[in-house]
């Protein structure tokens, strides 16, 4: 113990070496294997072209920011089904508790987003 | 069989913001989940043919049932939920309708 004290007190390592959070880091990190997850700006695409497929949408009105119901005209069951084609789009399988809650396109965009299968 | 859009349309009426949806209407929509669910395990043409079959019937029942009228709904959520096991057994292939107007 002593041994290890008296080399502690006369080694210095450099302030250098110690790795120093960049901020340019979050730049690399998006070529990490980590980061395959798809980007917030492509679910918001992907889910906005969905939701203009859909056959008693307006694509005119759709923007990320509408509700399905009030924004859209859509009843409870046209809901079910553009969260099924959502469903689909991205290869997701959504539990009815979590689906019952989307009701319009900002919290759709953020379950997808957060879900880490969706591809 | 859905009478949700009504009763939406009431609350929403009443200024109450985030639907709340009632058990008896989640049932319907899980149903309705399933049923589409159902449908894509099925071939695609086959699976167009049954979509429109469901969206038709859950469309109409939404409309001409009244919302209060529980019994019948529990009743066609029954009926519902056995046509749905017959569908999702590998052997079915279609789903078909039959409409029948007693008026005359």
């Amino acid at each position: 113990m002593a041994l290890r004290a008296t080399i502690l007190r006369h080694v210095r390592v450099p302030l250098e070496a110690t790795p120093k959070l960049q901020p340019w880091n979050g730049f690399f990190r998006s070529m990490s294997s980590h980061d395959d997850h798809i980007t917030k700006e492509e679910v918001v695409d992907r889910v906005l072209s969905v939701v203009k497929d859909f056959p008693k949408v307006d694509p005119s009105k759709v923007t990320p920011e509408v509700h399905f119901q009030k924004d859209l005209g859509l009843d409870s069951l046209d809901t079910v089904e553009i969260v099924m084609a959502l469903e689909e789009e991205f290869k997701l399988e959504i539990p009815d508790q979590e689906a019952d809650k989307i009701d319009s396109l900002p919290l759709a965009i953020e379950y997808i987003s957060n879900h880490p299968m969706s591809s | 069989m859905k009478c949700i859009l009504s009763q939406r349309k009431g609350k929403e009426m009443g200024g109450t913001r985030g639907q709340k949806l009632s058990g008896m209407q989640k049932q319907v929509l899980s149903l309705y989940r399933g049923f589409l669910r159902a449908a894509r395990s099925k071939s695609v043409e086959k699976c167009c043919k049954i979509e429109s079959v469901v969206c038709l019937e859950f469309c109409r029942n939404s409309k001409e049932v009244d919302r209060k009228n529980f019994q019948y709904i529990e009743y066609l959520l029954r009926r519902g939920h056995k046509q749905l096991d017959q569908l999702r057994n590998s052997g079915t292939t279609g789903l078909s309708s039959l409409q029948l107007d007693f008026s005359k």
